[in-house]
This record gives structure tokens, C-alpha cells and sequence, in this order.
């Protein structure tokens, strides 16, 4: 069994059809790509997953239980967390706060016998994804990408079993980027950690995922290992433009 | 049947009036995303000007109408957002709200001060054709101002709707609030469609204001026709500030319930009329509670223009020390009406303290802090006091019931409007005022509730001693001085404490990023009651010590408009400041009244300039507001600023050393009554205000000019010439270090050395 399955998920906002049929699913211990050109539905997709977006059909099915209908919070609490493509971070508080306080949010939520010394996890977590030297920055004075690490940060704060990364490395340089795929497998393989990347780095995305969904205009297009999914000639078209378009 | 008729006529007339004012609010707020709270105040304006002119001056009625609805309001709408609305975008919601409700409060002011409201004769304003056109219909007889207003309802509902939905404009209109830059992009003017739509809204409002003022038939009154705004918000909400249709629908129901509740209950019962005033927000009590959850959604612009800095917890505590020393040195040279003045300044300075918990740092809006005030107070004259007479005193059994039980009715209120966003709430909150204010406070006649005789506001006030807890008695002035002082010290160090606790980071995410707080597993509801009551419940102690300290308190303390002056002021001051609360407190009670009182006594003495001085009277009414509105340049507030020029002289220790014996001179010679406590004002004012804030504002000028602005990489090498550290660093990066690059003149050499 998957730990996540999207069934036939559509959305529509008034007559544009954001997606349409698209079934995902995302194993636990590894790290699933979600790729496609700008506006193929990524990120609705994850929306409709966190339960930020209402599907119009479709179901959506978390650790093999159905969560269609349960508001974003219910379905944290059941171990999916995520970050934003468009930076949602706290920024009247410091980056240790930021993190700080995914804690004792989750602290707030979680079983007595489970709560986690905070302050201590923070730490953890902060010099694991190599943020100690900006830890008592503002959060809004950091650069982007950083700001991005941030956001990664808090979500593996509340200690998710499935983890949506929505571009997660834009912004970051070269070098940083193949550090943060190091991460990245580490936590699949060391905390059995399910992840869904949403990532335009095609060098890291082919680096770190088994396994690839395409989407391109809200419809799914393919899926496979990277090796498939590079050789699909449907791919090659939404990403190239199809033959006739060039010629 | 005959009166069903006649009242449905009317019901229909009056509904349709609303109607108009609402699709005001629905353009504005489509068009420039702003809510605008002076929807009213502008169909006052507009009442007021038609009178002037057409009764005032005797012009003819189309002449009338064409300067005001043709010429006047528009242009009034299209000023408002020139002017002020513009600045706006990029603010927080909170802005938002406040400067339009800066404008309504002014227009408010103005409008008493231009049409003195106790002149002698009373305005009479009537309906078209005069007041005795009537058109009959059988047996039914139906005035053609009631058939005119329901004919334009309709006419402007079927023409709203047309153009929007037909035409270029309309359709650019509605893309305007989805995203303005793109719509620029698209070859859209945003700006100007926005204010184009300020005008016409401006103009709905007007059209309402005079259809409806002959109607409600009492005489002009600026405050009722102000709050006309909450009547037809209550009908904008049946369509969500945005379908027309619906808002229709809504606009016709009230009209109609409101006129049959006057036709059809039963003339004993006399809670009947302020049950008709009420009604409009009981309607929207109910369409909130009905309306389905709002998606939750990021924050809307990427970096707010406010950013507030927490005080650290040590700062805290010596800031309360000033302050309670501070309050000790006034004392010993006030006079007692000044004693009494600043302690009043200090009880709502606490009440204050409540808008700045749940504003401030959680993010959310209570426009009625005075209402819950009042419920306090209620319950304090009812059951917190014991003995009689002079012996009277409030008890801390009483203070604390009253506390809890304003919480309790925060949480009523709240709870329809948490799920949805920060503006609902703001307009529950309104809504529980008005209802207060008509309903609550008007109930002056014993009831019969469940067996018990029970009066709500007996005599319409209601006396209020002094606290006495255990063993210390406050019935003092000076010891009631100082208990409101340290009342506000500690409730003030409790809310940086909590601002420091987890409990206080979790409000600062949830206010910073709803959606973010949510896949964070937050139950954003629950955070977002807790916070309202305890908001509430401060309130609570706030209003019962403000009854206190005057004594015997009318419904008038507790109006509306003194909860929406108080919260923009507090806005102004710093709503994320604990001081800022203090600043509103000091600002609308000492501030103005100082002002007001010395403008008056200028006024007799210098007899020759009294003009001038009394236009000045009048002006410092209006003064409130006009702070408030330009919020929209400073969101920060102004104790942001005084602290940033304190700050600076922190940084020079003998200057600030030197301001504090300075002060502390001023204060030896008036306590030796050298000089008066007049001259005691000022020069603090100078000395504590002016001087840190222009000297440090110079002193950070001069600071800055010594540092160059860090340059942006991108534009190193454009803005500026490469400098030998650019081009070492460049090496480094591009590992071209100890190679030598051949420049034009080395090559030059080369070649003519190799042809030589």
C-alpha cells in the first residue's frame, strides 16, 4: 500500500480545468518527482493533497486512510507536511523561532507520551539542514534560498511521515543544491520518510527520485524512473514544444 | 390588508434605499479591495449638503440634486481615493480598515461642526414633492418618494449588473481585484478603474442617504445616518460583498422585516423600536453564522510594510518602573482635575491594552472594546458591590465575574465570525456594538425575565464606586491614580511576557500566515478564541475601572464611535506596542482635552482672535481622525518612530543624561511652583518629545551618511565602476588568480614590438 494515492483528482476554478483525473502516488522511503512547465497544476495538486484547495472530484487517500474531506490541520496531524513555493513564513519571529514554534505547535496537538523536548529538537534540526549560522536572524532578512531550508525545517519539526517539498531548491546555488539532495536522501532512507518534490532543478530531481509524475496542463503525461520519463516522447514535447510547433 | 400594503410599499421603499448604499460598498470593495466604513458618513455628508442647499439656500430640488449626486459626491469618492484609499495596498488588513474608518470619523466631526446639531430650529428634510404627494391607488395611498426610491433600487440593480457583465469596463472592473498587475500588463489602468468606482460609490451613498433620510422620518441626526453603513453592510454580507442579486434579496428582507416589526408588535411591548434598530445586525449575525468557511489562504502580500520589534522581557519590567515613578512625580504637582483626567487616560489606556493583544499580536479586529466594556460594567452595578452611599465600593469578586462574563459573551460574538477572515469579524464586532448601544443600553424599564425583576441600565446610568480589594481601599483619587497605573504596568509586562511564551508565538504564526499555521497542524480556531476572550475580559476590567473613576456613567461612554476612535488611535500609537495602548489612552483623554482647554482659554483672553481660536476648538475634533487617515504613509505608528529616536540618543550617553536632569529641573521648579503646570506640558513635551525624536532622526541621518548602502551584485559594475576589490573577487570565483589578462595597451605593445 502507498502512503499516498491520489485518485482521480479534478479541480476546476470556473471553466479552466486545473486537473484533471490525476492519480500520484508516493511510496514511504523514497522520494517521488512531480515535474511539468509552469502551470501544469503542481502546485494545485498539492493543495488539493494539504486540503488548502477543494477537489471537484477525486479522492485522495493518506496512510491508506481516506482524507478527502478533512481540513488541512486533521490531516497534518496525521503526518503529511509540506512547504510553499511562495514563501509562508513567520516573519515577525527569528529563523529559531520559526522552527521553534512548528514544535510546540505540533507539542500542542500530538499525544502526551509523544511531545518532544522542543528546544533540543530545534537545535537537532537546525544544524541538520545547516541553518546554526543564521539561527538568530530575522527570517525575512536571509536570502531566498535559505528562506526555502527555513520552511524545510519547520515541517520536519512536526516529524511528518510524508513530506511535500514545493521548489524547494529554487534559489539556492549550485553547490547548496547538491548538499540538499544529500539531505534529502538521507532523511528517506534513515527516517523512512515518504517525500513528493515539486522541483525545476532537473539535475536534482534526477538525482534523488525513483520515481517521476509529469504533469502538463493538469493532466498527467507520464510516470516512471528517471530513466523512462527522460526517454518519454510525450515529455520531451511539453517540455521542447512538440516537433510541428518548432518546425 | 390595507396597512399590509402600505407597509410592504414602505418596507420595499426603505429596503430598496439600503440596496443602493450596499451595491456602493459591493463596488468599492470589488474594485479596490477596501471595505469602506465611511459608506455612511458620506451619505450623511451628502443629507446635510442637499439641505443646505435646498432648504438652507432655497435652490430648486433637480438644481439640488444635480451639485450633490452629479457633481459633489462623485468627486468626493473619486478625492478619497486619490487622496488616501491608493496608499493603501501592500498594508496589513488592519490598515485597511482603519483609515477608512478614520475618514467616516471625521466626516462625523465635520459634519457636527459645520450643522451645529443644538441650534434652535430643527432641519426638517422632506420628501420629494413635498410631503403631501401622494399617488392613490383604490383605496391605497402611496407617496411618490417611496415608488421613486424602489424604481432606482431597481433601475441601478438592473444597470450594475449590465455593466459589469457586458461591458469592457465592467469586466475590467471585476479583473481589477483578482490582480491588478496583471490587468496592468493586459493594458488595464487599475488605479484608474478603482477610482472611477470610488466616485460611483461615493455617488450610490449620496442617492441612499437622501431616498432614505424622508423615510426613517426622525428629525437629521449625523450619528444614525453615519451608521446607515451597518445597515447596509448586513445586506452587502447576503451576497458576500459580491453578489449583486443577493444583496438585493437582503436589502428587501431587511426593509421589510424592520418596517413589519413596527407595523405588527404589539405597542406594549417596549423594546420594539431599538428591536427594528437592532435588527440589521441580528440579520447579520445570522448570515454569518450561515456562511460557508473561507479557503484558508497565504498572506496576500509577500512583506507588510508594519514590522513591529518586541521588547525583551527586562525591558519590560524597567519600562514599568519609569512609568509608575513617572506617574508619582505628576502627581506630586497636579493639580486634582488633572489627577482625575490622567487617571481616566489610564483606564483607557487598559481598555487600549486589549486591542493591542489581539490586534497587535494576534492579528484579529475588535471594533466595539467599549461595548464589552459596558457588559462589564453591567454586571459590576449588578452584582460586584457592596454597601451604600459613600461606603459603596466595588469588590474584587465583582471585578473578576465581570471579567469572565465579558469573556463568556467575546466568545458569542466571535465564534460565527473566527472561521472567516479578519474583516468579518471587524464587522461582527461593529455589529455587537450598535446592538449594544440600541439594544442593551436603551433597556431603561424593569423586565420580567424568569422570575426575576431585573433592570439592565436603570435610569439610563448607572453609579459605579471605587474598588476595594481585601484590605486596601481606592477611593482616593491619588490611590485610585495609582492603581490604575500599576493595573496597566502589570497587565502590560503580563503581555510581553506572554508575546515571549509559546503560547505567544504561536498567535504571531497564525497571524503571520494562517495557511502556513495550518499544515503546521494548528487549530487556528481555537487559538483565535482563546485570544478574543482574553481580549474581552481585559476590556472588561478596563471599562469597569473607567465607570469607576467617573463615577455615574450614560450610555454616551460607551458609544460606537469613542470604541472606533480608541482603536484608531491605538493604531496610530503602535498596535503592536505595549506603549502604543498608552499613547491612545493619553492622546484622546489628557491630549485633546488639554488642547480643547487651553484653545478655549486663549480664546478669552486674547477676546480680539477669539474667531480664530474657536475655529481651532472645533479643529481639534476633527484632529483624531485626521491622524488616523494617514496611517496609510506610517503603519508602523508613531511610537515606532518616538522609540527609533530614542534609540539614537540611548547611543550618546551625555545627551541622554542630559535630557533627564533637564527634566528633572522642569519638574524641581514646578514642584517649587516656579513655574505653572501649563509651562510644565510644554516643556516636557519639548524636552521628552521633540528633542529625542528630531535630534535622534538627526543623529541616525548623520550615521548613515558615513555608511555607504550595501549594492545589490547584480548592479555592481552599472550603478558603479568595477572596483580592484570587484575584479580580485571575480578572479577568485572564476580561478582566474595570478593569470594575467591582456589589456589593450599590453597587446598593442605586443604587436608593435612583434612587427618592430
Amino acid at each position: 500500500m502507498s502512503l499516498l494515492e491520489t485518485v482521480d483528482v479534478k479541480v476546476k476554478f470556473g471553466g479552466n480545468i486545473a486537473l484533471n483525473d490525476v492519480s500520484i502516488s508516493v511510496e514511504a522511503g523514497s522520494v517521488t518527482g512531480l515535474i511539468g512547465p509552469n502551470g501544469a497544476g503542481k502546485t494545485t495538486l498539492f493543495n488539493t493533497i494539504t486540503g488548502l484547495q477543494p477537489l471537484t472530484a477525486g479522492k485522495i487517500i493518506f496512510n491508506g486512510k481516506e482524507v478527502t474531506k478533512e481540513p488541512p490541520h486533521k490531516r497534518t496531524r496525521m503526518g503529511l507536511a509540506r512547504t510553499f513555493q511562495r514563501l509562508e513564513l513567520f516573519t515577525s519571529l527569528s529563523v529559531r523561532d520559526n522552527v521553534r514554534v512548528a514544535g510546540e505547535i505540533r507539542n500542542r496537538w500530538s499525544f502526551r507520551t509523544k511531545r518532544m523536548d522542543v528546544n533540543a529538537e530545534t537545535d537537532r534540526i537546525i544544524s541538520l539542514v545547516g541553518l546554526t549560522g543564521v539561527a538568530d536572524r530575522e527570517v525575512g532578512e536571509i536570502p531566498t534560498g535559505q528562506a526555502r531550508v527555513v520552511e524545510l525545517a519547520r515541517a520536519l519539526m512536526i516529524q511528518p511521515t510524508l513530506l511535500l517539498l514545493d521548489e524547494p531548491a529554487s534559489g539556492q546555488t549550485e553547490e547548496e543544491t547538491e548538499q540538499f539532495g544529500e539531505l534529502l536522501k538521507s532523511l528517506t532512507r534513515n527516517d523512512g520518510l515518504g517525500i513528493c518534490l515539486v522541483e525545476h532543478d532537473m539535475a536534482l530531481v534526477m538525482n534523488v527520485c525513483e520515481t517521476i509524475h509529469v504533469l502538463d496542463f493538469g493532466s498527467m503525461i507520464a510516470s516512471g524512473t528517471a530513466e523512462q520519463v527522460r526517454n518519454d516522447p510525450a515529455v520531451i514535447d511539453a517540455y521542447l514544444g512538440a516537433p510541428e510547433s518548432v518546425g | 390588508m390595507q396597512t399590509f400594503l402600505q407597509y410592504t410599499i414602505l418596507g420595499l421603499a426603505i429596503g430598496g434605499s439600503y440596496f443602493i448604499a450596499a451595491s456602493g460598498l459591493v463596488v468599492t470593495y470589488t474594485t479596490s479591495g477596501i471595505f469602506n466604513f465611511a459608506q455612511g458618513a458620506i451619505a450623511m455628508l451628502a443629507v446635510f449638503t442637499y439641505w443646505q442647499f435646498r432648504w438652507g439656500w432655497n435652490w430648486p430640488a433637480p438644481l439640488a440634486l444635480l451639485m450633490v449626486l452629479g457633481v459633489l459626491a462623485p468627486l468626493l469618492g473619486a478625492l478619497l481615493y486619490q487622496v488616501i484609499m491608493k496608499n493603501l495596498r501592500g498594508t496589513s488588513e488592519v490598515t485597511k480598515i482603519i483609515v477608512p474608518i478614520g475618514v467616516m470619523l471625521g466626516f462625523q466631526a465635520l459634519a457636527t461642526w459645520v450643522w451645529n446639531p443644538t441650534s434652535s430650529t430643527p432641519r426638517q428634510f422632506q420628501k420629494f414633492f413635498g410631503p403631501n404627494a401622494f399617488v392613490h391607488f383604490g383605496s391605497l395611498k402611496v407617496s411618490w418618494h417611496e415608488i421613486i426610491a424602489f424604481v432606482i433600487a431597481i433601475a441601478i440593480a438592473v444597470g450594475i449588473r449590465l455593466l459589469f457583465v457586458r461591458t469592457r469596463y465592467g469586466v475590467a472592473m471585476r479583473a481589477v481585484v483578482d490582480d491588478p498587475e496583471l490587468l496592468q500588463l493586459n493594458g488595464g489602468r487599475p488605479e484608474r478603474l478603482a477610482m472611477i468606482s470610488w466616485a460611483g460609490g461615493s455617488f450610490l451613498a449620496a442617492l441612499a442617504g437622501i431616498l432614505i433620510q424622508p423615510m426613517i422620518g426622525s428629525a437629521m441626526s449625523a450619528g444614525q445616518l453615519t451608521l446607515l453603513v451597518i445597515d447596509a453592510f448586513a445586506a452587502a454580507m447576503f451576497g458576500r460583498l459580491r453578489s449583486l442579486p443577493r444583496t438585493f434579496a437582503g436589502a428587501l428582507v431587511i426593509g421589510l422585516t424592520t418596517t413589519y416589526v413596527i407595523a405588527y408588535f404589539p405597542s406594549k411591548w417596549t423594546w420594539s423600536s431599538s428591536f427594528r434598530n437592532s435588527l440589521p445586525m441580528i440579520f447579520l449575525f445570522i448570515v454569518l453564522i450561515v456562511l460557508p468557511q473561507d479557503r484558508l489562504r497565504g498572506a496576500t502580500v509577500l512583506r507588510l510594510r508594519e514590522r513591529f520589534r518586541m521588547p525583551s522581557i527586562r525591558t519590560a519590567w524597567i519600562a514599568g518602573l519609569v512609568m509608575m515613578v513617572v506617574v508619582f512625580c505628576l502627581k506630586v504637582i497636579m493639580e486634582r482635575t488633572a489627577v482625575n483626567t490622567l487617571t481616566l487616560a489610564l483606564t483607557l489606556a487598559i481598555i487600549a491594552l486589549s486591542l493591542v493583544l489581539l490586534t497587535g499580536f494576534a492579528g484579529e479586529i475588535n471594533l466595539a472594546a467599549l461595548s464589552f466594556g459596558a457588559i462589564a460594567v453591567i454586571v459590576v452595578f449588578h452584582f460586584g458591590t457592596t454597601g451604600s452611599g459613600t461606603d459603596a465600593r466595588t469588590t474584587l469578586w465583582g471585578i473578576l465575574l465581570a471579567a469572565v462574563v465579558t469573556a463568556l459573551v467575546g466568545a458569542v460574538i466571535a465564534l460565527p465570525a473566527l472561521r472567516l477572515r479578519g474583516l468579518y469579524l471587524a464587522l461582527a464586532t461593529m455589529a455587537f456594538g450598535v446592538f449594544v448601544s440600541r439594544m442593551v443600553l436603551t433597556e431603561r424599564n424593569e423586565r420580567d425575565i424568569f422570575g426575576f425583576k431585573f433592570t439592565i441600565f436603570t435610569a439610563g446610568q448607572l453609579a459605579i464606586p471605587k474598588p476595594k480589594i481585601g484590605p486596601f481601599d481606592f477611593n482616593s483619587p491619588d490611590s485610585f491614580l495609582f492603581l490604575c497605573a500599576g493595573l496597566f504596568v502589570v497587565i502590560g509586562i503580563g503581555m510581553v511576557y506572554l508575546r515571549h511564551s509559546g503560547y505567544g508565538r504561536r498567535l504571531a504564526a497564525m497571524k503571520d500566515s494562517p495557511a502556513a499555521s495550518a499544515t503546521l497542524g494548528m487549530s487556528v480556531v481555537r487559538l483565535k478564541l482563546s485570544i478574543f476572550m482574553m481580549s474581552a475580559a481585559i476590556a472588561g476590567i478596563g471599562g469597569v475601572m473607567m465607570a469607576a473613576q467617573i463615577g455615574t456613567v450614560n450610555s454616551d461612554r460607551f458609544d460606537i464611535l469613542l470604541s472606533l476612535s480608541l482603536m484608531m488611535i491605538t493604531v496610530v500609537g503602535g498596535i503592536g506596542y505595549v506603549s502604543g495602548a498608552l499613547f491612545a489612552g493619553i492622546f484622546l483623554i489628557a491630549f485633546v482635552q488639554m488642547l480643547d482647554l487651553s484653545l478655549k482659554k486663549f480664546a478669552v483672553d486674547y477676546s480680539s482672535l477669539e474667531a480664530i481660536f474657536l475655529f481651532f476648538v472645533s479643529a481639534v475634533t476633527v484632529l483624531p481622525a485626521t491622524i488616523g487617515i494617514t496611517m496609510g504613509k506610517n503603519p508602523s505608528g508613531a511610537v515606532s518612530d518616538i522609540v527609533e529616536g530614542l534609540d539614537q540618543i540611548k547611543q550618546s550617553k551625555p545627551l541622554m543624561f542630559t535630557l533627564i536632569g533637564l527634566e528633572a529641573a522642569i519638574w524641581g521648579l514646578t514642584a517649587a511652583e516656579v513655574i505653572t503646570n501649563w509651562n510644565f506640558v510644554i516643556l516636557t513635551l519639548v524636552n521628552m518629545l521633540i528633542v529625542p525624536v528630531v535630534g535622534g532622526k538627526i543623529l541616525l541621518a548623520r550615521a548613515m551618511r558615513g555608511v555607504p548602502k550595501p549594492m545589490p551584485p547584480e548592479l555592481v559594475g552599472i550603478d558603479r565602476p568595477f572596483t580592484p576589490e570587484d575584479l580580485a573577487e571575480m578572479d577568485r570565483a572564476l580561478n582566474l588568480e595570478g593569470v594575467v589578462i591582456p589589456t589593450m595597451e599590453t597587446v598593442r605593445e605586443e604587436t608593435s614590438g612583434v612587427s618592430a
